[in-house]
């Protein structure tokens, strides 16, 4: 009798939970009227613009009425710009702003006077480092996973052993950061105990400062096999430096590229393999995310279920690199090497 | 030997004890950074350099007419990716057109400077800092949020400032360096040997008494905004060149570089004294420090910028007291003949 009641207890539990999970996957309803705002780290980057395709895609898609304004500090402006864009945007009574975040923490003050005059704040791309300020994080991949994939790329280019450095864009990039600790934290494995990680530089995301910082490197380090640069200029930068030189034999270039610009590179052998996620699917999905938040259809909360379009189902979660912030996971990524990288360069 | 000092030139003199600094650094991290001295790194200071050399060369023109032009790497980046874009829509564009056009859209930036500067009569630190965002700004509408690549640029263009020209050993002298040098050099000689280009000193030096001598300084000014243009053309060309990929943030800091490479060569940031070899070797200087202590172990990447500002001051200030006592002895020696 009594097992009979714990199994009828059980079974209720499961189907309860079973249709609490199907209720709440939320279809968002088109057509409120939002106005949002997507802020990059800065204007006249590629991967920014291809974000912003994303979004407005996304924008047309749900009908809403209000504005989708796509504005970002000058290069020189950043962390300035972008304190002053998410100031103007709360007396502006945006509904969301879409932040990928070059401030670190200093953007926090200005976000939550933004989040107390009613606009909610999504962040894509780059998080707000203490998740203060912030509803909710649109990853693009797990920060964790993108550390094994610098690993692993690491690991086959260098033939399980070797010398590998760093070339990061700023050292106050929280993205950058996270991949960079996470990468290091990966490196810990026995797979790669004879894989030794001797510098990270940085190349402020320019690519005369890339290329030189690149060249440093091999100077500095005679045994260098591998630089790894998670982001797309220094990449780019790194790959040139070394074919300039002559020294593609002797050190590889790997890390977050962009296929069209790395074509050659990989062809030649200069940047074999490389990885990267869709800037554009990034951007639909943070737009779709800020447009079920800033609507109130998403409250925002761990585990709610919603479906951005053609995506598909994405679930509000717990951030695991950063305790107490929420993040929705984009994934995955791909990478590239020269049977793949001409087909996603056209 | 105080003899000799008393009889060479003051601006030779200056040169002469920036060489001596220049060695002695050398000396310095040649005993703390492995694998120092070798070809490798005259390689890798001659091709950095070059670009640096255009730009420190324009700055000094402006710093010698009293002004300061903070727009020039703003210039550079646009010129870059004018010409990289320019060339990627028209593949058979030759090399003197593309120089021509690179140079004439510097000199073009260069003049609205110069005019607001020379006939305005607003002072060019303001000019240039709101030149510097505006024509920045310019560059960020016009390029529509896309980069040139290098795999859309000519062949001869990528291969252009790495071609190696002749070499002594490890040695080499690439295309790149040997323009900017050729430049640098006609500059210098123009400089001191043309009565015309005398006249930059003139009115750097005193511009009342320039207007008093008949010197039209508002057409003076003008032209050294245009002349600073135009080579920060010529360096946008080189920059495309190098570094293949343009995106807005292309030349971003170069305005300040260039001026630390002109004071570090011994041009005064008052006007009216400095040469344009001093600031080749200031910006070698720079160059020099700023890619050695990357590769100084001691030095962490956060104190970097810090040490480097550090020397820098140390350089200037060292030339400055050196210059003084030599003054002062060559004041002394010239009482005792008289």
């Amino acid at each position: 009798m009594k097992s009979l009641k714990l199994l009828g207890l059980a079974s209720a539990l499961l189907m309860s939970s079973v249709s609490f999970g199907a209720a709440d996957t939320i279809t968002l309803e088109s057509g409120k009227d939002i106005n949002m705002v997507l802020l990059p780290k800065f204007l006249g980057i590629l991967v920014f613009d291809q974000a912003n395709d994303g979004a407005q895609e996304a924008h047309k898609e749900l009908k809403n009425p209000g504005e989708l304004l796509f504005v970002g500090p000058t290069p020189e402006n950043s962390v300035a710009g972008q304190i002053e864009i998410m100031t103007t945007s709360a007396t502006q009574g945006q509904g969301a702003v879409m932040l990928s975040n070059n401030a670190g923490d200093q953007i926090v003050p200005s976000a939550k006077a933004a989040q107390a005059a009613g606009t909610k704040i999504v962040t894509w791309d780059s998080p707000i480092p203490s998740g203060e300020g912030e509803d909710v994080f649109v990853a693009q991949v797990d920060f964790g996973s993108i550390g094994t994939v610098m690993a692993d790329m690491a690991h086959s280019l260098l033939d399980g052993s070797g010398q590998m450095a760093v070339l990061s864009a700023t050292p106050d990039a929280s993205n950058q950061n996270a991949w960079i600790a996470a990468m290091k934290e990966a490196l810990k494995g026995d797979k790669y105990a004879k894989i030794e990680l001797v510098d990270v530089v940085y190349g402020n995301d320019q690519a005369e400062v890339s290329y030189n910082r690149a060249l440093a490197l091999v100077d500095k380090y005679p045994d260098l096999g591998v630089i790894m640069s998670p982001t797309t200029v220094g990449i780019q930068a790194a790959a040139k430096a070394m074919q300039d030189e002559g020294l593609c034999d002797q050190v590889k270039v790997s890390g977050l590229g962009l296929p069209a610009e790395m074509l050659s590179y990989t062809l030649n052998g200069c940047a074999p393999e490389f990885t990267l996620w869709d800037f554009r699917d990034l951007g639909y999905l943070t737009y779709y995310t800020a447009y079920g938040v800033a609507s109130g259809q998403l409250k925002g909360e761990i585990g709610e279920t919603f479906t951005a379009g053609r995506m598909g189902d994405y679930t509000i979660e717990e951030d695991p690199g950063r305790p107490g912030s929420k993040r929705i996971l984009m994934g995955p990524f791909t990478i590239y090497n020269k049977d793949n990288v001409e087909a996603a360069a056209k | 030997m105080v003899a000799l000092l008393t009889k060479i030139n003051p601006q030779l003199l200056r040169i002469l004890a920036l060489l001596l600094v220049f060695l002695t650094v050398l000396l310095f991290f040649s005993l703390v950074v492995p694998n120092y001295l070798n070809g490798r790194l005259f390689n890798r200071i001659s091709s950095s350099v070059a670009i640096m050399a255009l730009i420190a060369t324009g700055q000094t023109l402006v710093i010698i007419t009293r002004n300061i032009d903070l727009s020039i790497g703003s210039i550079v980046g646009f010129v870059a990716f004018a010409t990289g874009s320019i060339v990627t829509n028209n593949p058979d564009l030759g090399p003197v057109a593309l120089v021509t056009y690179a140079m004439l859209l510097g000199a073009g930036f260069g003049a609205i400077n110069g005019v607001i500067v020379a006939y305005l009569k607003v002072p060019s630190i303001i000019v240039t800092l709101a030149t510097m965002a505006l024509f920045r700004s310019v560059l960020v509408e016009y390029s529509n949020a896309k980069s040139i690549t290098t795999s859309n640029l000519p062949d001869w263009l990528i291969s252009f400032p790495n071609t190696v020209l002749w070499h002594f050993g490890n040695m080499q002298f690439r295309a790149a360096f040997v323009v900017a040098i050729v430049i640098v050099i006609v500059v210098h000689i123009c400089l001191s040997r043309l009565r015309v280009a005398r006249k930059l000193y003139v009115v750097g030096s005193n511009p009342e008494a320039a207007e008093m001598v008949g010197i039209n300084s508002k057409l003076v000014v003008f032209v050294a905004f245009i002349l600073a243009g135009s080579l920060a053309g010529l360096a946008g060309f080189l920059f495309l060149a190098r570094f293949g990929t343009i995106t807005v943030v292309a030349g971003l800091g170069l305005e300040l570089k260039s001026v630390a490479a002109s004071v570090v060569g011994g041009v005064n940031i008052f006007g009216g004294s400095g040469t344009v070899i001093g600031a080749l070797i200031g910006a070698m200087l720079v160059d020099l420090i700023d890619m050695s202590l990357v590769r100084w172990q001691f030095v962490s990447e956060f104190w970097r910028e810090a040490v480097l500002g550090i020397l820098i001051l140390l350089s200037v200030t060292a030339d400055a007291v050196l210059m003084r006592k030599l003054t002062a002895i060559r004041q002394k020696r010239k009482g005792v003949s008289e």
